[in-house]
């Protein structure tokens, strides 16, 4: 019994310190009003499906900044992808370094562009990382019989 | 918190009559409003799909333009434009019924804009097109309006953004369904909701003035 409240504490915690540093917004308690008990892993889903995504995105970019001449509307059309998916599962600071690079591209400013998305993967990274650990403890939680507590 | 957001139409006592056909209504819109998404990201397609889902409304998704256009039958499998015009209006006979369609702007090949004229222009173009976008751009809404767009949604969409449109598409919804005479859906009720959603949307001078009347729907 003791476990599970430990747990629940741990995943409040833990989920208060994402908001409050920035990693999710308001868009992520959103996609949390859509989840229940008929679809109680909906948010990880779509997430997952996010990671998906991100990872082809990350990609494609780093293929297009590695070419003698780069196709910046190319470039910008990818961030401008990151930049909606990042907003839809309310990954806030990917987003926002995403409205950051799409600046650059308009510049057309090579340089700038490649130290951005080193930027933009290492805070992708931490995300991906953050609500692993999130998911995990949703598990822990479920497999301890307990109820995972609402965002509220 | 664990309640299912879903638009709250059932009466809480259903002995009455009238309680009673309000159910029967409210169970004849879940089993046909019959929503057509369109979105390249596989992302927002499953966040739309939920959120109408939940809205009560049955969802089709397709990932472009011309995907949506050959589901409603106005080209063929190779993206001709249909040989026949008469194809899509066979799609509305054999009972394909299309309430909404919500569409991204800014994708591949064609736009939602795209979209939307090419729906205007056909025989689906009394379904209203809502057109969603992260760009926050009066030029581009007011392009879309004027091209016939019942509404504008930023993205990301959100639970309550339908849930403000549902009253105002229902309306003509039942109204079709029940087979009344020519009435003007747009009473000064609907103008009331057309404010009240404004608040995520571009800040813009009287929307409802740019908002073109809803022709009565048919449900095809």
């Amino acid at each position: 019994m003791a476990y599970v409240g430990q747990l629940q504490r741990k995943f409040m915690d833990y989920t208060k310190s994402l908001y409050r540093e920035g990693i999710v917004d308001e868009q992520f308690t959103q996609l949390h009003k859509l989840q229940d008990e008929s679809n109680p892993d909906f948010v990880e889903e779509v997430v997952t499906l996010f990671f998906n995504d991100s990872e082809r995105l990350l990609n494609e970019l780093t293929n297009a900044l590695e070419q003698q001449n780069v196709d910046f509307k190319k470039v910008d059309g990818y961030v401008h992808q990151f930049k909606g998916s990042s907003s839809s599962v309310g990954a806030q600071r990917v987003k926002d370094l995403c409205i950051a690079f799409r600046t650059l591209c308009e510049l057309e400013n090579k340089e700038a562009c490649l130290r951005c998305l080193q930027q933009v993967k290492l805070e992708y990274a931490s995300f991906q990382t953050k609500l692993e650990s999130l998911f995990k403890l949703e598990k822990q939680i479920a497999e301890a019989h307990g109820t995972v507590p609402t965002l509220d | 918190m664990l309640f299912r957001n879903k638009m709250e139409l059932k009466p809480q006592v259903s002995d009455t009559p009238s309680q009673h056909q309000q159910q029967q209504k409210q169970e004849q819109r879940e089993k046909h409003f019959h929503v057509l998404a369109v979105d390249d990201s596989e992302t927002d397609r499953k966040i739309l799909e939920k959120i109408l889902s939940v809205s009560s409304c049955q969802v089709t998704c397709v990932d472009s333009g011309d995907k949506a256009l050959e589901y409603l039958g106005l080209v063929d499998a190779n993206h001709q434009d249909s040989a026949s015009p008469s194809q899509s209006e066979r799609s509305q006979e054999d009972g394909l019924k299309v309430n909404l369609i919500m569409t991204d702007y800014c994708m591949p090949g064609m736009t939602g804009y795209d979209l939307l004229k090419r729906v205007k222009g056909s025989s689906w173009k009394e379904v209203p097109v809502v057109i969603m976008s992260s760009e926050n751009e009066p030029s581009r809404i007011n392009k879309c309006l004027e091209g016939g767009a019942e509404d504008f949604l930023l993205k990301p969409v959100q639970l309550s953004d339908v849930k403000k449109l549902q009253p105002r598409l229902l309306k003509s919804f039942d109204q079709s369904c029940t087979n009344l005479p020519d009435i003007d859906p747009m009473t000064t009720d609907n103008s009331k909701s057309n404010n009240n959603a404004t608040k995520r949307k571009a800040l813009s001078p009287e929307p409802s003035e740019r908002r073109p009347k809803m022709k009565e729907l048919t449900v095809l």
